[in-house]
């Protein structure tokens, strides 16, 4: 699903340049699901948001479903996102003003999804996650664990085959967490491919494979069956 | 889609209540402001048009000066209409008319009416003006001698139930007139209100003498430039005779110095904002006021405007993360902009529904100020809701585009993140639009000192007389006025009556001017007259100069007495002149009959502070119609009350009337005040709608730098120094609009005041009061956010990080 080829990324103020990522090359497969640890300041989540499309590479290639994504212009991306990416992050990022329907909803309106569709699909939807009864609460009248379940829910609406999830965790605590990595296991064996960066080895547990950042570069990729077994 | 939108827009003004409150009712009050300022410009502008072809119709005019002696009025000679009518080939019709400028007594029976606005028309007049009529036939009403139209609300005075056609009126007591016609009010506004029409037929060939308004309708298709020529050609040979007869000399040798002698048209439609020239038949509008008020009702937009977009771009660190979701979650950034132009336009219109009921709730304060008759639901409905929608998507649109493209312009991977505050975008042009507000508002405040100053300087300069206690009496009959003199006694037996006289006018009138010589000399004097009675001086308070009073002790009947005013003195270069013979030209006979000048009193006031005190001559005279009275400061009403019934036993055939001569002069300065009041209160209000932005700007702008504030106060900043900080940012703006504000309102001002004859001088108080005003104001509004910021707990300020 997403090659990547010696892709590079260079932030340039004034006087410094650093490079966040050098030459990163790595596959990943339909269905997969992959863990991005390293300390703070690796280009982790430089290397999500190029994925997710957020960000542009300097250089190298970047072939999503098969085509060169790399240096598409914003409207481009923002289509290929739109129909096939899902964001998940640290800090939520649901709109205040929205009920918890409306910011499922969210992707559908501008999906351009019939509105009797969008009802159906947020309704089943919020039962799956078992909020269904806060749906027409905002979004600070719920716990942490709530609310980041609400949004893995608005990730998941359009149905995107790549979901991709900033430390889904972090701002949980313990139990919350888990609550939500579980929610992302079942996306991941109803077939969907997951991109996570994480700081915990035990969320990273979950996943198939780990990739390893440090200063741009990755350092050891470890297949995970074994880990997983043992729990 | 739209629906989301619109959800949006209500929830997160909801949210934002302060925000909301400020950006909506700032543009509320900005509205109201636009919206009235259009009605009364719509109003203003209105005059004259509901005239059938009042396109063509001009009103003709003198512009001369003929030794020394200037005229500028709309004002025509006796047989001018005359002569369009049957020697112009291009004018359809032409009507004279003649005001009368005193309340008429009108008599049916027993009932007595005093009808205030009298005029004598030619039968053409409503060939014209095309008054509606009730009753009679507007070709016919005004054709035979004492013939008589009223407005229906003089006939239902004079008449009651009924019906006044043919009955006869007694005028004045002294003439008959037949009811020929009734009209109803026109349905627009004029240069002339009447209440009663009289005809008038004689034409007395003089052209040098103008005392009637000329109006001209041309024929359709007639370029008025060239009926202009032509009539100025045709016109300035028809004053010759006159000259030759009455000044004694020829035209040629008559305009060889620096005399002219000008006719004049000007479009009836541009009477109202455009005349203001001696001898009007009534106070017209004025543009200047029309233009100060477009202007104010700019400023007003601009400011509102400027909060709208300050305040949605500081807010934009709050909404950056609404902008990345959105954006994550599929938006394109039209569909941001697009949202978010909704959003202002839906603001916008909310403000708008706020900003009529505010006119509503202003109007009656406006009309009142103004001395208009607006309201809301007028004639002009239409046009003012179209102007207002217009100008309210205008707003939405403009003030919210560049919020719109700002907003929608994030990159979400950089908001998402929560770092908000690296979105400093738009910080300097926040700074230049609040520099700019300032500088409106300075300029405001500025302009409210100075004319105010000059309105103050009008009102306590020594105007030359008292009349605060002082009331005019209207003389109807020829006997009070033959009598006065020995019924003097009558009045001044209470002692609380001080004195009493009588004048030809008096302070508040229009003088009139004739020529004088003196004896031993050729040179014609322009001197401005007034008759008056004994005691004149002591009842007004005039102070005398040199010589002596009026008495009627030392005088002879045969001679007459004058006594000048200290301009006379000054002006005409006058020496020695107690003692010197003084009379009225008689043009080329040498019949004349020359009077002692006897006295010189220090100048008093006439006419308003528009135009300089004129060279008077002051007559002895006993045909005057109008007594005063000078009463004690003490039970003014039982005095009054005594002048009545005595008054009463001597003209029963008139019922008692009367005014205080200081509300009479009052008039005068009216307009000015008016006008000090309204830009007044307009500045009141762009005073409030800018501080309400400045408010909210600081509070945002506190916000942005509460993580800065936080750091500063952990490195040890005490609370008067970050308070300093916040505070001084802004005061460095409105120091920077001073700048700007100073030039801009010196030349406004300068050019305002240049309309007095009686100005103060460029005052550089008013300046830096404005400066230290807006600071405070600054100051005011910025230091309570900034203390806020300054005390919050820094622990708090960080955490979020």
């Amino acid at each position: 699903m997403i090659k990547l080829n010696e892709l590079t990324k260079v932030y340039r103020t004034d006087e410094i340049e650093s490079t966040a990522l050098n030459a990163v090359s790595f596959e990943i497969k339909k269905g997969e699901f992959v863990s991005i640890m390293g300390p703070s300041g690796c280009g982790k989540s430089t290397l999500l948001n190029i994925l997710g499309m957020l960000d542009k590479p300097e250089s190298g290639s970047y072939k999503f479903l098969g085509n060169e994504v790399a240096h598409l212009k914003e409207k481009g991306r923002s289509e290929v996102r739109k129909k096939n990416i899902g964001f998940i992050f640290q800090n939520f990022n649901l709109i205040d003003e929205l009920t918890v329907f409306e910011n499922i909803e969210l992707p559908l309106l501008y999906n351009k999804v019939p509105a009797s569709e969008r009802k159906q699909r947020v309704n089943e939807l919020l039962e799956k996650i078992g909020i269904a009864h806060r749906a027409s609460h905002f979004p600070q009248q719920l716990s942490g664990g709530q609310q980041q379940r609400v949004a893995v829910a608005r990730a998941l609406i359009t149905k995107p085959p790549l979901i991709l999830a900033d430390e889904p965790t972090g701002n949980l605590d313990s139990s919350h967490g888990n609550e939500v990595m579980e929610l992302i296991c079942d996306l991941h064996e109803a077939g969907t491919t997951i991109v996570m960066v994480t700081h915990s080895s035990h969320d990273a547990s979950y996943s198939d494979r780990i990739i390893n950042l440090l200063d741009g570069q990755i350092v050891s990729e470890k297949k995970n069956k074994l880990v997983k077994a043992a729990i | 889609m739209f629906k989301n939108y619109i959800k949006v827009a209500f929830r997160s003004l909801n949210k934002n209540k302060t925000y909301a409150i400020i950006n909506i009712l700032g543009l509320a009050l900005g509205l109201a402001v636009t919206i009235m300022v259009f009605m009364f410009i719509k109003d203003e502008t209105s005059y004259e048009k509901h005239w059938d072809g009042y396109e063509r119709v001009y009103r003709t005019g003198i512009k001369a000066s003929v030794m020394g002696q200037a005229m500028d009025a709309p004002v025509s000679p006796s047989p001018m209409a005359h002569t369009f009518r049957t020697k112009f080939t291009d004018v359809e019709t032409a009507t004279r008319i003649h005001t009368v400028n005193q309340e008429i007594m009108v008599r049916y029976e027993e009932t007595k009416v005093y009808i205030q606005k009298a005029v004598q028309a030619d039968s053409t007049f409503f060939k014209v003006f095309n008054y509606e009529f009730v009753q009679g036939d507007p070709k016919t009403a005004l054709i035979g001698e004492n013939s008589l139209v009223l407005t229906e609300e003089s006939a239902r005075k004079i008449f009651g139930d009924v019906n006044p056609i043919g009955k006869v009126v007694k005028y004045d007591n002294r003439s008959d007139y037949i009811v020929k016609g009734i009209v109803k009010e026109p349905k627009g506004h004029s240069h002339f209100q009447f209440d009663m029409f009289m005809s008038q037929n004689g034409i007395r060939n003089v052209w040098l003498m103008n005392n009637y308004y000329t109006y001209v309708k041309l024929k359709e298709g007639v370029d008025c430039n060239v009926f202009f020529k032509k009539m100025r050609r045709n016109f300035i040979k028809k004053i010759e005779p006159d000259v030759e007869r009455i000044l004694g000399s020829t035209v040629a040798e008559l305009f060889k110095g620096e005399s002219y002698y000008e006719y004049q048209i000007m479009p009836l439609k541009d009477i109202h904002l455009h005349s203001n020239r001696e001898m009007e038949i009534q106070q017209n509008g004025n543009i200047m006021y029309i233009y100060v008020f477009i202007g104010i009702a700019l400023l007003v937009i601009i400011i509102a405007g400027i909060n709208f977009m300050n305040l949605s771009t500081a807010r934009a660190g709050k909404r950056a993360k609404e902008v990345g979701v959105r954006k994550v979650s599929g938006a394109s950034k039209k569909m941001l902009v697009t949202q978010f132009l909704t959003e202002s336009v839906i603001q916008s219109f909310i403000a708008l529904f706020l900003a009529f009921i505010l006119v509503e709730l202003f109007l009656p304060g406006f009309n009142n100020i103004l001395e208009t008759e607006l309201y809301l639901f007028n004639s002009h409905i239409g046009e003012t809701l179209v102007f207002s929608l217009i100008i309210t998507l205008f707003y939405g649109l403009f003030a919210g585009s560049y919020p719109a493209f700002f907003l929608s312009s994030f990159q979400p991977i950089a908001v998402l993140k929560g770092d908000f505050t690296k979105t400093n975008g738009g910080a300097l042009l926040r700074k230049i639009l609040v520099i700019t507000q300032f500088t409106a508002s300075t300029i405001l405040i500025i302009g409210m000192i100075i004319i105010f100053q000059q309105i103050s300087f009008l009102h306590n300069k020594d105007i030359g007389f008292k009349g605060g206690q002082v009331i005019v009496v209207p003389i109807q009959t020829d006997l009070m006025a033959e009598n006065f003199r020995n019924y003097k006694s009558i009045f001044l037996k209470n002692s609380n009556v001080l004195n009493t006289t009588r004048a030809s006018f008096y302070p508040g009138d229009t003088p009139n001017q004739d020529m004088y010589i003196l004896e031993g000399s050729k040179d014609l004097l322009p001197l401005w007259n007034m008759d008056v009675d004994y005691d004149f001086f002591n009842t007004l308070d005039i102070k005398m100069l040199d010589g002596i009073k009026f008495d009627r002790e030392k005088e002879s009947d045969s001679i007459p007495y004058f006594i000048l005013n200290e301009t006379a003195v000054k002006n005409l270069n006058i020496q020695n002149a107690i003692g010197r013979k003084l009379s009225i030209s008689q043009g080329s006979s040498d019949n004349v009959n020359y009077g002692n000048i006897i006295g010189v009193v220090k100048d008093f006031h006439v006419e308003g502070f528009n135009s300089e005190i004129r060279p008077m001559v002051l007559t002895i005279s006993n045909e005057l119609w109008f007594a005063s009275f000078k009463i004690a400061n003490i039970d003014m009403t039982s005095t009054i009350d005594f002048i009545e019934k005595e008054w009463a036993k001597l003209e029963p055939s008139h019922p008692f009337r009367y005014t205080f001569l200081d509300q009479k002069f009052g008039k005068l300065l009216r307009q000015q005040e008016n006008f000090g009041n309204m830009f007044l209160v307009l500045t009141i209000l762009a005073i409030i709608i800018s501080s309400m932005g400045l408010f909210g700007l600081a509070s945002y702008t506190a916000q942005q730098r509460t993580k800065e504030i936080g750091v500063r106060k952990v490195l040890g900043a005490s609370v008067p120094q970050i308070m300093k900080m916040l505070t001084m940012e802004f005061i460095k703006l409105v120091l920077l609009a001073n700048v700007f504000a100073w030039p801009i309102t010196y030349i406004f001002a300068k050019d305002w005041l240049s309309n007095f004859s009686y100005q103060i001088e460029m005052p550089i108080f008013p300046y830096i009061l404005a400066t230290l005003l807006a600071m405070l104001i600054a100051l005011i509004t910025v230091s309570f956010q900034a203390y806020q910021a300054a005390v919050s707990d820094p622990v708090d300020a960080l955490k979020y990080e």
